[in-house]
């Protein structure tokens, strides 16, 4: 009776899907490559994914409510920008550029956030928008020249470990159990799933919709940013052209992990399975000396594959 | 508990007056139906009444609480609830979280208070004879009676004096329409407000105490159930 019940909570069989997935898929490459299981490479996995991880976890969010957010890659280069631009020309160190970071994609988000409410234009159109606009202002604050030579107590703290994890996949699986707390036990995480379903039903109730989006891209933009200091700490740079595509990988790892592109339905650990999915195939491919070109063949084929099964499981 | 009165209420869409100066009272323990053609005004006449829409002119009250320029969420708190024609809920949530949208029960810093939730809407199921198989199944599984009957628990969980229903029947087959007959029938026992917009003047007539006939944004008749008949109604809502 339990089982059955399980079975037909969709949640649970993407998520179990993505997770039998990723076991056949070690399997495969662990047979494949000696270098496979062992410590060093998972920790290698875990910190490949921190990055996209951490994005994906906003995005989580975003697409639960009904949304998308293209302009997710364009803010967190831009935090890694302006950050590495702080770092370098006003010597702050410690959790500032952290800070810094966050609040950069904070105000993103807050900013795509608002412009979605007060022109009502569908997200994918504005953050398509916004994408071009946040890529333009670091290329702008670069001179398209990427922030290099930065401390190297910055480069450092990519590579600190504690508890065998490095401190980029630690930042990743502390984001996905904030994500994960935020999203399924709080009256905001439920609101988020539920204006995702029915923005009517939301209005109807009293839910000030407004606000919750902004509040929800604002999130997502603090995601960003994080990924965006991560990404400035693991290369030591503020790049304008960081994480070109990355928002469609992570879009890819929400929906893998089992989201509604429609709303209403999405967890962060099917997008934690989502990523490691993604990162695993890579890492394995790379271990197996494949061709870049036929990676991202098996990544398109993997969603395709991800998204037939989904209509073999249970339907909401 | 306290009546529902409406005072010389207009409503202008632009240029377009929509409701006439319209003046009426609603007691507790009564269904009033409102009929009417396409066009009528009595959507408008209860979204107004809810909130959804301020009147330009005239005043709603409470007994002594004046509603005419709160919103739909302080109209909901003063006790007001409105049931949409399209029930207005989240068909990929289950019931507990349709329940309680908007008014969430949490504990601290917005942490959701689940146990507490699935246990008052058992309560609340239970008291209307709602018979919904599992609370955790996602709404839009369960069959139209089923969802029009969580609409009406959503609106009773938080102890309202009126209750307007747009359309309750429009959508359902023939047994799922008694059992939401009933389902009104009981809300009327329990001294609410009832406020019945419908098409279907069989339903009407099967549950109201009184009815209101509207054409043009106007009343043009408000009689007891007893004192009229369909025929009456009819010609009352098609004679221009």
């Amino acid at each position: 009776m339990f089982a059955k019940k399980l079975l037909a909570d969709v949640n649970f069989t993407s998520l179990l899907q993505c997770l039998v997935f990723l076991l056949l898929m070690s399997i495969v490459f662990a047979l494949n490559s000696p270098v496979f299981v062992t410590p060093v490479n998972i920790v290698n996995i875990l910190t490949a994914g921190s990055v996209i991880g951490l994005m994906a976890v906003g995005a989580t969010f975003v697409i639960a409510s009904g949304s998308i957010d293209l302009s997710t890659a364009a803010t967190m280069g831009l935090s890694s920008v302006v950050s590495a631009w702080m770092v370098q020309n006003m010597q702050i160190s410690g959790p500032v550029p952290l800070l810094v970071a966050t609040a950069v994609g904070a105000a993103c988000g807050l900013l795509t956030g608002l412009l979605i409410n007060i022109t009502k234009a569908p997200s994918f159109i504005i953050t398509l928008g916004m994408m071009s606009i946040y890529r333009a202002v670091a290329f702008i604050l670069t001179n398209g020249i990427p922030i290099y030579g930065l401390d190297e107590k910055i480069t450092s703290i990519a590579e600190a470990q504690f508890v065998g994890l490095s401190f980029p996949s630690l930042l990743m699986l502390a984001g996905m159990v904030v994500g994960y707390l935020i999203l399924s036990k709080t009256k905001f995480g439920a609101h988020t799933l539920l204006l995702g379903d029915s923005q009517f039903a939301c209005e109807a109730m009293g839910v000030q919709v407004l606000k919750l989006r902004l509040a929800i891209f604002t999130l997502a933009g603090c995601f960003s940013g994080l990924a965006g200091y991560i990404f400035m700490t693991r290369t030591s740079s503020g790049d304008p052209t960081a994480g070109m595509n990355y928002e469609l990988i992570a879009i890819t790892a929400v929906v893998l992990g089992g989201a509604n592109l429609f709303g209403g339905r999405a967890t962060i650990p099917g997008t934690l399975a989502g990523i490691l999915c993604l990162v695993v195939l890579q890492n394995g491919l790379n271990l197996m000396a494949i061709s870049t070109f036929y990676q991202t063949l098996f990544v398109g084929l993997v969603l395709v594959l991800a998204s037939f099964l989904r209509r073999l499981g249970p339907e909401r | 508990m306290s009546e529902l009165a409406l005072q010389s209420v207009v409503k202008m869409f632009g240029a377009t007056t929509v409701l006439h100066g319209i003046t009426t009272q609603f007691r507790p323990g009564t269904v009033t139906a409102i009929v009417g053609d396409n066009g009528a005004g009595k959507s408008t006449l209860c979204k107004t009444i809810a909130g959804v829409y301020h009147p330009d002119r005239g005043d709603i009250t409470l007994g002594e609480l004046k509603l005419t320029h709160l919103g739909p969420h302080e109209t909901r708190l003063a006790g007001i609830e409105m049931i949409y024609q399209d029930l207005a809920l989240a068909k990929q949530h289950d019931v507990v979280s349709n329940l309680f949208l908007g008014r969430e029960k949490t504990r601290f810093f917005g942490w959701l208070d689940q146990p507490k939730m699935v246990e008052e809407s058992r309560a609340v199921l239970e008291t209307m004879g709602i018979n919904v198989p599992i609370l955790k199944l996602p709404v839009g599984v369960l069959s139209g009676g089923q969802q029009q009957a969580v609409a009406i628990a959503r609106a009773l969980l938080f102890a309202p004096k009126v209750l307007i229903m747009d359309e309750p029947t429009a959508a359902l087959a023939a047994r799922e329409i008694e059992h939401t007959l009933e389902l009104i029938k009981k809300l009327r026992e329990r001294g609410l407000i009832v406020i019945l917009i419908s098409h279907r003047l069989n339903d009407v007539f099967a549950v109201s105490d009184r009815i209101i006939a509207m054409r043009s944004g106007q009343i043009v008749a408000d009689k007891l159930i007893e004192e009229t008949s369909m025929q009456d109604v009819v010609a009352q809502i098609m004679i221009a």
